[in-house]
């Protein structure tokens, strides 16, 4: 069994009165794709909001890599949040640079500011960058303008962007619900593949349960801010589908 | 009024009578307040303009009168000539230098306030409201009271006038540069603060590529307008072709002074429309 890279013990938090977010606790490991898949409001959102500390929650805790990232504040915490890399639903990426220069923005911590400032990364960054992106099959595309590549082609660019922040976890917002189903599948590919060949521990939000089979080692899923799958991907029915997806209950509406 | 028939004295239909009479009543008091609201706002601008037309002191008369003069002058100018071209446009070298550099001046000034001054920079009011005051005041104070102030520290010329347009532009740029800021998603700049880098490195790397086509048309924006200001600075002192301009007047030599207005429209139009090509392709 790999070592566990991130993880999360009796996550617990409300807005107001309604819990969003009811005593979550699992492990991921490195190397090791997890997705995370539930209905509209069942707390995918704040679970990533809460991992990145950007929601602190009420109770529990979040530990990466043997850092406790929920006992952290202000400048320690920014520190460690430099551990994890981030995929957003809207690629985020800058338009107007190429896709080789968004790869290297993952570096931007450690480059010296005058190279930032003149968009000089010097050779080594800028190799290792390039290598990133030959991993997510853009090699041909790097001098590319970022907003000239198709909605799959830029978020494979924020894949090697992350890739290129060398952390040992990955957090994935809705990586693919702003794309077509088959660019859909060949980022998710691309996620996986990276994550497996550099043991990066991956947790992924996902809106189409479709899309786990080949791609996540073990699905969780989130019904009213609690776990109520914890599976491989290769045992999850349809019995689990229903346990996550069916209608409530009648009188469970409160 | 039919309702009035159908409804039955007293009860549900009387009581909706009385509320929709309280309603016209309520409805004719707005009306009279509003006509008396109307009459005092017109009174008072036409004691405005009367006032105003004092204060200008407007004389039809007099123009008519002057208007032969007028001609006469124009009559003199034709046709322009062309003795001291060299000159003109040499002077016109200049007023264009003055725009230019007091343009590039005050958008690096404004480049300074603009991140301060920007809601998505800079969260914190205790910070971004100074930084808008002094847009603010930069921009309030015209480039020519900025000039005449600077004549003082380097006497009458471009140099005075340079400065004067640099630091009244600055105002005007460093807001419009915000405001383009402002108005970029947050997406990118977010990701890259997330990787922990400082405020300069993700400001400057993440931010500033996909806002530089807007900065840069605010700039060229700025840089036809100070073409004008720099003109009228000319006029008062700060030498190129607007001083010529006044020598013409003031030595009664209408055919240059014809050249010189000439020169002007062409040089005015000329940077306006290729400063607008520019913008455009920047779009």
């Amino acid at each position: 069994m790999s070592p566990v890279a991130l993880e999360v013990d009796g996550l617990t938090h409300r807005y107001g009165v309604r819990p969003v977010l009811d005593d979550v606790s699992f492990e991921v490991a490195a190397g090791e794709v997890v997705a995370i898949v539930g209905p509209s409001g069942a707390g995918k959102t704040t679970l990533f909001r809460a991992v990145t500390q950007l929601v602190r929650a009420d109770a529990g805790r979040v530990v990466l890599g043997g850092r406790e990232l929920s006992a952290l504040a202000g400048g320690e915490l920014r520190q460690a949040r430099r551990d994890i890399g981030l995929i957003f639903q809207q690629f985020n990426l800058v338009r107007r640079l190429s896709a080789l220069d968004n790869v290297v923005a993952g570096r931007l911590a450690e480059l010296p500011t005058w190279r930032v400032l003149v968009r000089r990364p010097g050779p080594t960054v800028r190799a290792e960058a390039l290598e990133c992106l030959s991993r997510v099959g853009l090699a041909d595309h790097a001098g590319s303008r970022a907003d000239r590549l198709s909605g799959g082609q830029q978020q494979r660019v924020a894949i090697a962007r992350a890739l290129a922040q060398r952390t040992r976890v990955v957090l994935a917002d809705e990586p693919v619900s702003s794309l077509d189903p088959e660019s859909s599948a060949s980022v998710l590919a691309a996620l996986a593949s990276v994550a497996r060949a550099e043991g990066i521990a991956v947790l992924c939000n996902l809106h189409q349960v479709d899309l786990i089979s080949g791609f996540a080692d073990r699905v969780i899923g989130l019904r009213d801010g609690r776990v109520v799958v914890d599976v491989e991907t290769a045992a999850f029915t349809d019995d689990h589908r229903a346990l996550v997806y069916r209608p409530a209950p009648v009188g469970a509406l409160r | 009024m039919a309702d009035t028939a159908a409804a039955p004295v007293g009860g549900a239909g009387g009581a909706a009578r009385r509320r929709s009479n309280r309603q016209r009543k309520a409805g004719a008091r707005a009306a009279r307040r509003w006509h008396w609201r109307r009459w005092l706002a017109i009174a008072a601008l036409g004691a405005a303009y009367v006032v105003s037309f004092r204060l200008t002191d407007v004389d039809l008369a007099r123009l008519v009168k002057g208007l032969s003069t007028m001609a006469e002058w124009a009559g003199r100018a034709w046709p322009p000539t062309a003795r001291e071209f060299p000159v003109i446009l040499q002077r016109t070298g200049e007023t264009v230098a003055i725009a230019l550099i007091g343009t590039t001046l005050a958008a690096v000034i404004a480049l300074v306030f603009c991140v301060p001054a920007a809601r998505n920079l800079t969260p914190s009011w205790l910070v971004r409201l100074p930084a808008r005051l002094v847009l603010n005041t930069l921009r309030g104070v015209d480039s020519f009271v900025f000039a005449l102030l600077f004549v003082a520290a380097v006497g009458l010329g471009p140099f005075a006038g340079m400065l004067g347009i640099a630091l009244h532009t600055s105002g005007s740029i460093g807001k419009l540069f915000a405001e383009a800021i402002e108005g970029l998603p947050p997406g990118p700049l977010e990701a890259a603060e997330l990787t922990g880098a400082s405020r300069l490195k993700t400001v400057s790397y993440a931010l500033l590529p996909d806002a530089l086509p807007s900065l840069a048309s605010v700039g060229l924006y700025m840089f036809e307008f100070n073409i004008r200001s720099s003109i009228v600075l000319g006029v008062v002192g700060a030498g190129g072709i607007g001083q010529q301009l006044r020598n013409s007047i003031e030595l009664l030599d209408f055919p240059r002074l014809l050249t010189i207005v000439l020169v002007i429209l062409v040089l005015v139009t000329a940077v306006d429309q290729l400063s607008g090509r520019l913008r455009q392709a920047l779009a």
